[in-house]
């Protein structure tokens, strides 16, 4: 190109006008789903990791006895089914909590942050942007488990009731656990440093939220801890439904609905805020582009 | 400090070792020391061990004795099974994904050319972090084993003769393993990328290796079975949890042959390892890509 026509290109006035969120969502997704795109290689290992590890909780569910799954009242399916679940859905909490870390994280080393937030884009709309790819790529991982668990002969309870209740908990699970890892990427913005807060969290949240076990099998102080966290109400309610044929109207599912809204009603706002906290400081630090 | 201070710290003559010992030790303790500056990333990866210690212990409470006695271990817990597993497990993977961990390192800071082209020999490198890489992965092994035994009453057996037998299968592992972690560092100075490989082949020997299960369950796959007998993780793993859990030592013929089947695949990987590197190693010298990535 000659580089007249560059310097044209660069004078030319471009109408600048605010988009529609959805458009700039969308546009977001499109960018990360092509740059994700480029690693087949990761892809496919990811793939096969998620496969071999449900391969391996089906294997060791051979060796296990059903009784403590069904004295907690999720009948149908055994101890397979009930791992399946937890492995599945706790993804939704990696999603969650380390995409939006991750995200801000990698903008801040490739240099971009200052980028996309010095733009027209409002930093919610670059936090939904940011985390409404990972969330379809999360739901993928979830239907390719919840396949490789079926073939292996993971069985359910399903009615339109029930499916329709795993919905909206899991929606509930997504925004209570959303709002965690907001908060982080506010840490994040001030502190330029992986959060390992955040990390301390994913691996607490395994430990007493009940993904491999039952909670009754927690001593009470443990058993007590895992219900300071969302997951342990959004598995608790999915098994209900898939394993109890149990749905919204039943006492039990609506009590672990409950205290999931608490849960987000209360953290969204701080999160957001603290979020507005880091982002303010950066700003006015002049650091939005360091890392 | 000054402009002429600096010009004359550069001209100052260094009287330079040629000496291996002194390099291995000089890669070494200078990794050492940058490990060791990384203290949030040692405090979440202790307390992420305990805790997944903790998570195995729960997850041992559903286990029906009577189908796990069944699968040939004899009278021991799952839980006992289960940390033999997972601490062989990861141990072989520190250590073995240190050597292709740190090439990728050196090459993306582009520092491998330095050191390629210093009086360091690249032995001496792989062999510097590969001691770094042990005392790590050693200090997260023996950790996860005593967590087990003393604070979980994990019943291994622990004596003189089970400890040494235990120690000379890990390193009979390591070694085995050696050559394919070699061979992937070539692959890597060559292509740049090789990390993924290391990291499917771990995936891939942990599901086979019957980390979490008694391996006779695989027994209904029988291309699976095969598949999880060609690998030396399975050996290794199957004469640690005879010397931990039962007892047996070296001189136990089932120990002694899982032995000698390590030292076989030994004898097959390495010579490749060594060759794949070397070859790795003169393309991208004649090549000029050294400092590329």
């Amino acid at each position: 190109m000659d580089h007249g026509k560059i310097v044209e290109l660069m004078s030319a006035e471009t109408p600048r006008k605010k988009l529609p969120t959805y458009q700039v969502v969308i546009s977001f997704i499109i960018r990360d789903f092509l740059i994700w795109w480029t690693y087949k290689f990761w892809l496919t290992l990811d793939i096969s990791g998620n496969i071999l590890f449900v391969a391996t909780y089906y294997l060791f569910s051979l060796i296990t006895s059903p009784q403590q799954i069904r004295e907690a009242g999720y009948v149908t399916g055994g101890y397979f089914t009930f791992a399946l679940i937890g492995i599945a859905f706790q993804q939704y909490v990696f999603f969650a909590v380390q995409s939006i870390n991750q995200s801000v994280r990698e903008e801040q080393v490739n240099g971009t942050m200052e980028t996309v937030l010095s733009s027209a884009t409002d930093f919610k709309v670059f936090l939904l942007g940011e985390t409404c790819f990972f969330f379809i790529i999360c739901s993928a991982f979830l239907f390719i488990s919840f396949f490789v668990g079926y073939l292996l002969g993971a069985t359910f309870t399903l009615s339109l009731e029930s499916l329709l209740s795993v919905i909206v908990l899991s929606a509930l699970l997504i925004a209570s656990h959303m709002a965690i890892g907001v908060l982080s990427a506010g840490v994040i913005m001030k502190t330029k440093q992986g959060n390992p807060l955040t990390w301390v969290f994913s691996w607490l949240t395994q430990l007493v939220s009940g993904v491999f076990y039952p909670l009754k099998l927690l001593p009470w102080y443990l058993e007590w801890i895992g219900k300071l966290f969302p997951l342990t109400y959004s598995l608790d309610g999915i098994r209900l439904c898939l394993q109890g044929g149990q749905s919204l109207a039943s006492p039990a599912v609506m009590n672990n609905i409950i205290n999931l809204l608490i849960f987000t009603v209360v953290a969204t706002p701080i999160a957001v805020y603290v979020f507005k906290l880091g982002y303010d400081a950066a700003r006015r630090d002049g650091s939005l582009g360091q890392y | 400090m000054k402009v002429d201070q600096i010009i004359e710290l550069f001209r100052e003559e260094f009287p330079r070792s040629s000496s291996e010992l002194k390099h291995t030790w000089a890669v070494f303790w200078a990794n050492f020391k940058i490990f060791l500056s990384y203290r949030t990333w040692v405090i979440t990866e202790t307390l992420s061990t305990v805790a997944s210690i903790a998570m195995y212990f729960f997850m041992g409470l559903q286990v029906d004795t009577n189908r796990f006695i069944s699968a040939g271990y004899g009278d021991v817990t799952w839980l006992a099974f289960a940390i033999v597993g997972v601490s062989t497990a990861n141990y072989l993977w520190m250590c073995i994904s240190r050597i292709s961990h740190s090439l990728q390192h050196e090459v993306s800071e582009g520092t491998l050319e330095p050191i390629v082209s210093s009086m360091i020999k690249l032995r001496s490198y792989i062999i510097g972090q590969s001691i770094r890489g042990f005392i790590v992965s050693s200090y997260f092994m023996v950790g996860t084993l005593l967590i087990g035994v003393l604070v979980l009453k994990a019943p291994l057996t622990l004596t003189v003769e089970t400890l040494l037998s235990f120690i000379v299968i890990l390193v009979m592992m390591i070694v085995s393993y050696a050559g394919i972690g070699i061979m992937a560092a070539g692959i890597i100075l060559v292509y740049k990328k090789g990390d993924p490989m290391t990291f499917l082949l771990a995936s891939i020997t942990e599901f086979l290796g019957g980390v979490l299960f008694p391996l006779n369950y695989l027994q209904s796959y029988p291309i699976l079975y095969g598949l999880a007998w060609a690998m030396p993780y399975t050996y290794a793993l199957d004469a640690a949890r005879r010397i931990l859990l039962t007892g047996a030592t070296l001189a136990s013929p089932p120990v002694l042959y899982n032995f000698a089947v390590l030292v076989l695949f030994t004898l097959v990987f390495m010579p490749i390892g060594l060759r794949t590197f070397r070859w790795g190693m003169d393309r991208i010298r004649r090549e000029g890509t050294v400092a590329t990535y």
